[in-house]
């Protein structure tokens, strides 16, 4: 709040560009100047954020910590309320439920449920019943390949299982819109590549629109149709890159590409010169190193995709 | 190419996982075993000291001070036989029972009523916090001037011991659910009542069952503590009645009978919580 507003940055790379799986043309989620405010107006945690996501598109947000990128998820979900502008789930106030499908970091199971009790909770409290709830859990359990533990408990289950039964919980509704707030973040390495690679098959069938929040580039760049990049304090668009990648880059090995190099490096300046510009970092950043290449506020930076 | 790795790391490792699994669960119930041994021999090393000391004590200070255990043992032995023992017990648990089984239909139903509803809990809070720093034998005299000296007084006494930790134990453990937890099922729209009886009220099961146990120690005491008071009767009446007399081995056998109640109504306890909040349990012990 003490500092100054710079004037919202965006670089709508995508404009124009072809969104896959786009027919309708109203985007599924719109998000329209977001602004909201916590402990009275204290925290500034969200500024006129605005960005929409086509139907069967996957975006990422990334930024660092502090920017809102948790609060936002609450807002698309319609947990919590903006205090200014607004969300519109194919053109409607989004309402939590099963339409929501939302992935938490902590896979956040019922731990006195088996798992395929857990995978047909929102099957329950949408009130299907009960032999078409077991048999949609089956076949979702069955994709992630965890048939055989459905009726463990989830503390019986390794962490990458259990953030598996999460996910074959948010796709158990066929969600119309999936929200994952660093669903890998705790997650070793190894079992982080898998998940990664599951959610894409996944997601390549089901052809959901996705929200992704991770503090992870190279997760960001290797997913996503488009990245949404936030700075903090309070969170704002920086800007919106388009991953002009191909669409089966997870075959290959994208990490050797040139243009993935790129884009993680354009990305990673970008957001090395946000932590440069907050003086809480900077005072505590060793040598106060990592100011090289701070913009001035406002700085309109030219996407990848526009380069 | 990085994927595939994975892809084929990941059931090689579940499988060694499994077979390593196997092992480690004999060496674990072998190691399970010792330690249970060594408990049981370690607790009976402890009756025995104390029998010993018993001994002692009544070899160099005489019967008033301390009774034998052989005469206690034999005091015991009347008393069953007698079948004073055997009323008196009967006494006891049909007073601790009605008592006990009212406090935990109603401190249970309360508890969630007050955790349930955050006005309603707040409204409470300071009161239930007064009743429960408030020594339950202060209310004995106002129970006898209401309800007379016998069974119905003993029961309300009962009763007022465990309605209290099993109220607050409740209500904690619905005030003190995860909130991880709850805003899943809020993402999901789970309407209020279904998020209080299939997350709250699960997810506060442990904190229930804790002051259900804790609860039924309390009856006991309470039951017992009426009986002193109150009317002379059960198990509480004979040790009165005993001490007063100083016929100390007779009291002394009544004691050993109140700690075995005491320690069997603890163990069913324990059995019951693991049974039907076995994923709690496994979940504290495994990994």
């Amino acid at each position: 709040m003490r500092q100054q507003e710079p004037p919202v940055a965006v670089v709508e790379a995508a404009r124009g560009g072809e969104a896959q799986g786009a027919p309708s043309g109203r985007p599924q989620i719109e998000v329209q100047g977001v602004s909201r405010w916590f402990k009275g107006g204290q925290v500034h945690a969200l500024d006129r954020i605005t960005f929409d996501v086509a139907a069967g598109e996957f975006v990422s947000v990334v930024g660092p910590s502090g920017c809102g990128k948790t609060t936002l998820l609450r807002v698309i979900d319609g947990l919590i309320k903006p205090d200014a502008g607004r969300v519109l789930i194919a053109g409607h106030p989004p309402v939590p439920g099963p339409q929501m499908g939302f992935v938490f970091q902590q896979a956040r199971l019922l731990p006195w449920r088996t798992v395929r009790a857990n995978v047909e909770f929102p099957l329950f409290v949408q009130g299907v019943p009960a032999d078409e709830r077991r048999e949609r859990a089956m076949n979702v359990l069955a994709t992630v390949g965890l048939q055989a533990f459905a009726n463990a408990y989830p503390h019986e289950l390794s962490g990458g299982m259990q953030q598996r039964v999460g996910l074959a919980r948010a796709f158990a509704v066929d969600p119309a819109v999936l929200l994952m707030d660093e669903p890998f973040g705790a997650l070793d390495a190894m079992t982080r590549q898998f998940m990664r690679l599951e959610l894409l098959r996944l997601w390549a069938r089901l052809r959901t629109a996705v929200v992704f929040v991770t503090h992870d580039i190279d997760e960001a760049i290797l997913l996503s149709n488009r990245i949404v990049v936030l700075r903090p304090r309070p969170g704002q668009v920086d800007e919106i890159v388009r991953v002009d990648l191909p669409e089966d880059r997870w075959e290959g090995d994208v990490e050797g590409l040139q243009r993935f190099r790129e884009l993680h490096d354009h990305l990673w300046h970008r957001i090395r010169s946000m932590v440069g510009q907050s003086a809480e970092w900077a005072t505590s950043a060793q040598g106060g190193g990592g100011r090289g290449g701070e913009p001035a506020p406002g700085d309109v930076r030219p996407g990848p995709g526009g380069s | 190419m990085v994927i595939e790795v994975v892809g084929e790391a990941e059931p090689s490792t579940s499988r060694s996982a499994e077979r390593e699994g196997v092992g480690e669960r004999r060496s674990r119930v072998r190691r399970r075993t010792r330690e249970r041994f060594v408990v049981l021999a370690g607790q009976l090393l402890v009756i025995g000291l104390l029998v010993l000391a018993m001994q002692l004590v009544n070899a160099n200070f005489g019967g008033l001070t301390m009774p034998a255990p052989g005469s206690v043992l034999r005091q015991l032995g009347h008393l069953v036989r007698d079948g004073v023992l055997g009323r008196a017990l009967a006494e006891t648990l049909t007073v601790f029972g009605i008592g006990y089984g009212v406090s935990l239909a109603s401190g249970v139903l309360l508890g969630m009523v007050v955790g349930g509803f955050r006005t309603i809990g707040r409204i409470w809070e300071p009161f239930i916090n007064a009743l429960n720093a408030t020594p339950r034998v202060a209310f004995i005299p106002l129970i006898i001037v209401w309800f007379g000296l016998f069974v119905e007084s003993k029961v309300i006494v009962a009763w007022l011991s465990a309605f209290v930790p099993i109220l607050i134990n409740t209500a904690d453990g619905i005030q003190n659910a995860d909130q991880d937890l709850i805003e899943m099922a809020k993402a999901l729209g789970t309407p209020r009542r279904t998020l209080f009886w299939r997350v709250l009220v699960p997810a506060a099961l442990p904190s229930i069952l804790t002051g259900v146990r804790v609860g039924a120690a309390l009856a006991i005491l309470g039951t017992i503590v009426a009986e002193l008071y109150t009317a002379q009767a059960g198990l509480g009446g004979l040790l009165a009645e005993a001490g007063n007399t100083f016929q100390m081995a007779e009291y002394f056998a009544v004691v050993i009978v109140l700690a075995a109640l005491g320690t069997a109504v603890s163990a069913l306890l324990r059995m019951l919580e693991r049974r039907f909040a076995a994923w709690r349990v496994d979940w504290r012990e495994g990994s």
